[in-house]
């Protein structure tokens, strides 16, 4: 598989991978680029510069299977049944989802939760396009902010879109995922970037019916070390970047407790997304890009893979 | 209870503080943005409780605090009715100073300096004690922490203004010592003065002791002018034969608005003799000389008067002259002597604008009884020491009070029985041929050496010493000068009441050049003038100097040789008021205070001789300037720090200052500020431990309490 066939990068290549170092990227198709090729530099092979109808590998025949797929020529040598797969070839939709509510403006570090998201994004649709794929774009807090119809053409808006989203307003899932999925009419590939602070069945909720209207959905939850490790120290009002709301808090006496909740609550989106055939990735915005794209990646040929 | 600063109270609003703090969220200031507060919100944790004042406790123990130290703000203070009525009838130690000195003379100041003292003392209660100090030149108590009014008021009444000058710093010493040494509760200083700028320096080191009121009451007029003699000089010189007086006066004017004409006499015993016209500028001075007259007998009485003002005491300024003395010097050089050897000492000796000095050269060794007779001063110039009977004469002429000097050259040879007479043992010659000796070494402190102390006070590095005789210096001797090699060039050796002196070089221009040098000539005079027991005497004295007529040379009096105060006498001095002052025989010192103006004349009791010994006294010319200083600022710089000074004529501190001096002796903020430390410690260590509580609770997972109430 191509992820087990994951070798190390040259340092050169992986510096490109850091949120720290893209954070200082202004130009995000350069950013993109940068990434993408790095990374794909990297790989000591590719199996998805694909040519869509290469042959990828004989499998036994099995009943139901396309009696036109049946390779006869080895049934001649061999006298036995064997389908002919082969890489995909057509075009799908990529639509990238992301989540611009206030609470993605927050970062410990030099990249917020909505840069991380910006360079993902923005590397995950140039990869798509180098696919051949039509790429679109959505952004949302508690509704849609703006939309990119998914086009070949589209990669340049995309990534202007991408780079002038702006967190401002508190945000929500249910509402702009509905719509979302109301507005795709064609099945296609939905990357879904958010934090995702709701409850967990309430997440499911409002993902799922995208599932169920037929998108490969790849989910990555997107969270700042401090929201995963909690290192505050001394005592100080926390403020809700949405709401705005304050409450006095001791770190020190409250740290565990909040780490165990986030654990299970990410726990616990992991379990229903995986039940709901829901790809989920968490990442911290402090670890390079490499991860996300492997994940993606990974699901990807899974996709494309025609039986 | 009383407060001395109510508006401190205001500071009790603070106490709000501490409940405002709880009630607003006192860590809204210190805030972090965080995405969300989805999980925080889920930990248990009661925000609310922020709002809530756990506990009590503490915040009573802070706003006790903090009242304690509001309160001590306020200087707080009992004002119960014994102390009122020990401040404000109760027993005082008053120390009523008042000025004596002669500027309170002018115009009505004096009566009415007596009318506020009597005020002061009249308003004493019984268990009050007054002093009554009289300010001048020193301090004089007349009556120490009595109780007796009319005694103090009799003082008063019968007190007179005297010839002494203004100095603050004795009176209001003594009126410290005073109260100092009171045990009463209140304590006051009133001072009666003109407040003479001149009297008080600044630097007297007077401060009162804490709680003491000092309240000054100036008795001056508007400044007014006032011509002064100041000084004169009296210069003698010799005019065919006979000594002529030269008197010149100083005159000034101060404070003056216009430039005035004023008459000026010479007086001699009583008679004016001179008399000039003299132009003073409104401030300013001006030099009268008057014609030169001649003495005849001791004891001549002078006086230099200037036309009555309305400060008569510093228009006038007397003085005692006697016929001036001259020194008769006898030099021996032997027979064999360099025709020039003595030629130096005779020249610059006869050299004298007073003309004090006879001069008499002997060229052979023999010293006759009737030579020393004649002679104050003795010179040895380079011969060898007379032996047998010439040399006890020399030990009794010095040991009676002559001087010897002997000049060692190349003749003079040391021999036995000099070291009894002699300040050192002199050696062979010792030549400075190398490079010739100066004086590197010269006592300034003594009186041969003392004129040339000053700046530009003559240069005896510039001689040059070619040979000189070794000189060792005895025990009893002492070195005046050496050269620069460290050797003695001139060693002293006091016998009985004369000296002997050794210079260790000739007194000529073979051995050194001194005898060319500028500073020979006064040398010379200054040493002549040391061996014959010549001081400069002091034509007069200043009011409330002290002297000792048994030492009259000591005091540099001004007396006639003929008729010296006989110890074995008792005497009695006439005041120039015509006071008798009894000066009974007592073996010792006979101690005269001058206190008046004018002449003293000392004599035996019932004789009535023409030509007393006298002394004249003077005022104090200080006192003349009549430039006033501000009271207030006087009494600031007395004052005892943090006490006030009230300016009323009654001589008593208003309420205000009364209730700052209770407050001050009672020092109850101290207390206060002390209980809100141990409240404030004690919050520390209740708080610290209500936390540690707090923390084990949260631990335990059932509650989270607030760190802070």
């Amino acid at each position: 598989m191509a992820v087990q066939e994951r070798t190390a990068f040259s340092g050169s290549s992986a510096q490109f991978l850091d949120p720290v170092v893209l954070s200082r990227i202004n130009n995000l198709e350069l950013l993109a680029r940068t990434v993408v090729d790095g990374f794909l530099q990297g790989l000591h092979r590719s199996p998805h510069l694909g040519l869509s109808l290469d042959f990828a590998e004989h499998r036994a025949y099995m009943p139901g299977d396309d009696i036109r797929r049946v390779d006869w020529r080895l049934f001649a040598r061999t006298d036995r049944f064997y389908v002919k797969q082969f890489e995909a070839e057509t075009s799908a939709n990529f639509m990238v989802v992301v989540d611009v509510s206030k609470s993605m403006s927050f970062g410990s570090h030099s990249a917020t939760k909505l840069d991380y998201a910006r360079f993902l994004g923005a590397a995950l649709a140039y990869f798509s396009q180098k696919q051949r794929d039509r790429v679109g774009l959505v952004t949302f807090d508690h509704e849609i902010v703006q939309y990119v119809p998914p086009s070949t053409r589209h990669l340049d808006l995309v990534l202007h879109t991408l780079a002038r989203a702006e967190p401002g307003r508190p945000g929500a899932l249910r509402d702009p995922l509905l719509r979302v999925g109301e507005t795709l009419n064609h099945r296609g590939i939905i990357l879904l970037l958010s934090d995702f602070y709701e409850e967990a069945e309430e997440v499911i909720e409002s993902v799922r019916h995208l599932r169920s209207r037929g998108h490969d959905v790849i989910v990555f939850h997107i969270l700042d070390p401090e929201e995963l490790e909690f290192t505050y120290d001394s005592p100080a009002s926390f403020q809700d970047l949405e709401s705005e709301t304050m409450i006095p808090v001791v770190p020190a006496e409250l740290a565990d407790d909040y780490r165990t909740l986030i654990r299970q609550h990410t726990d616990e989106l992991s379990r229903l997304f995986t039940g709901s055939q829901i790809d989920y990735t968490v990442l911290d915005t402090s670890k390079p890009l490499d991860y996300a794209l492997f994940s993606y990646l990974s699901r990807r040929e899974k996709l494309t893979r025609v039986r | 209870m009383s407060l001395l600063a109510p508006l401190f109270l205001l500071g009790l609003a603070g106490l709000a503080i501490p409940v405002l703090v709880h009630l607003t969220e006192r860590q809204r200031r210190n805030v972090i943005e965080f995405p969300s507060l989805m999980f925080l919100r889920r930990i248990p944790f009661r925000s609310t409780q922020r709002r809530k004042i756990h506990h009590w406790f503490l915040l009573a123990i802070r706003a006790l605090a903090l009242a304690l130290l509001v309160v001590a703000f306020a200087r707080p203070f009992f004002q119960d009715a014994e102390v009122v009525i020990g401040s404000t009838l109760g027993p005082r130690e008053i120390v009523v100073v008042v000025d004596r000195s002669y500027s309170m003379g002018l115009g009505d100041r004096w009566e009415r300096a007596k009318e506020a003292a009597s005020g002061v003392l009249q308003s004493l209660d019984p268990s009050d004690r007054a002093s009554l100090v009289f300010l001048g030149r020193g301090a004089d108590a007349v009556l120490r922490s009595s109780s007796d009014r009319q005694r103090l008021l009799t003082a008063i009444d019968t007190a007179a203004v005297s010839d002494e000058v203004t100095r603050y710093g004795p009176a209001l010493k003594l009126a410290q010592t005073i109260v100092e040494e009171s045990e009463l509760p209140n304590r006051e200083v009133v001072i009666v003065s003109d407040y003479q700028r001149s009297g008080w320096s600044g630097d007297e080191g007077v401060t009162f002791p804490a709680g003491t009121v000092v309240t000054p009451i100036q008795i001056s007029d508007d400044v007014v002018a006032n011509s002064t003699v100041t000084s004169v000089a009296l210069r003698r010189d010799f005019f065919s034969g006979r000594e002529r007086m030269t008197a010149t006066a100083r005159v000034t004017q101060r404070q003056g608005v216009e430039a005035i004409q004023q008459r000026i006499v010479l007086e001699l015993d009583g008679q004016e003799v001179q008399s000039q016209m003299v132009n003073l500028d409104p401030t300013g001075s001006a030099t009268v000389t008057f014609e030169p007259f001649t003495l005849g007998e001791a004891y001549t009485r002078g006086a230099i008067r200037l036309a009555g003002d309305a400060l008569p005491q510093d228009d006038q300024l007397h003085f005692v002259l006697s016929p001036g003395r001259a020194l008769r010097a006898l030099i021996f050089e032997g027979g064999n002597a360099r025709p020039d050897a003595s030629l130096y000492i005779q020249r610059a000796l006869e050299i004298s604008e007073e003309s004090s000095f006879q001069v008499e050269i002997r060229r052979s060794t023999s010293i006759s009884e009737a030579d020393l007779q004649a002679a104050a001063v003795i010179v040895l110039n380079d011969i060898r020491f007379p032996q047998g009977a010439t040399s006890e004469r020399l030990r009794r002429f010095v040991e009676g009070g002559g001087g010897l000097l002997m000049v060692l050259g190349e003749r003079s040879a040391w021999q036995g029985g000099l070291e009894d007479l002699l300040p050192g043992r002199f050696g062979a010659a010792q030549d400075h041929t190398r490079r010739a000796a100066r004086l590197g070494f010269l006592d300034y402190t003594h009186p041969v050496f003392e004129l040339f102390g000053g700046p530009r006070g003559g240069d005896f590095a510039r001689a040059r010493f070619f040979r000189s005789r070794a000189l060792t210096v005895g025990p009893e001797g002492r070195v005046l000068a050496r050269f620069d090699d460290g050797s003695v060039a001139l060693a002293e050796r006091r016998l009985g009441e004369g000296h002997v002196l050794v210079w260790a070089s000739t007194m000529d221009s073979f051995w050194n050049d001194l005898a060319v040098q500028p500073v020979f000539l006064p040398f010379i005079h200054q040493l002549v003038r040391h061996l014959g027991g010549e001081r400069e005497r002091v034509p007069w004295f200043t009011a409330g100097q002290v002297i000792d007529i048994a030492d009259p040379d000591g005091m540099a009096l001004v007396i006639d040789r003929e008729s010296e105060l006989a110890d074995d006498l008792e005497q009695v001095a006439i005041t120039p008021g015509g006071g008798s002052i009894t000066l009974p025989v007592t073996g010792g010192s006979r101690f005269l205070e001058l206190r008046e103006q004018g002449f003293y004349e000392v004599r035996p009791p019932g004789s009535n001789p023409d030509r007393a010994f006298s002394v004249a006294v003077n005022v104090d010319v200080a006192e003349s300037d009549l430039d006033i200083m501000d009271p207030t600022e006087f009494a600031g710089a007395v004052a005892p720090r943090e006490t006030s000074t009230d300016l009323g004529a009654n001589g008593l501190a208003t309420p205000e200052v009364r209730a700052r001096d209770q407050e001050r002796r009672q020092a109850l903020w101290r207390f206060l500020i002390a209980g809100a430390l141990i409240l404030l410690l004690t919050e520390t260590a209740a708080s610290n431990w209500l936390s540690r509580t707090a923390a084990k609770r949260f631990d335990g997972g059932r509650e989270y309490a607030a760190l802070n109430t």
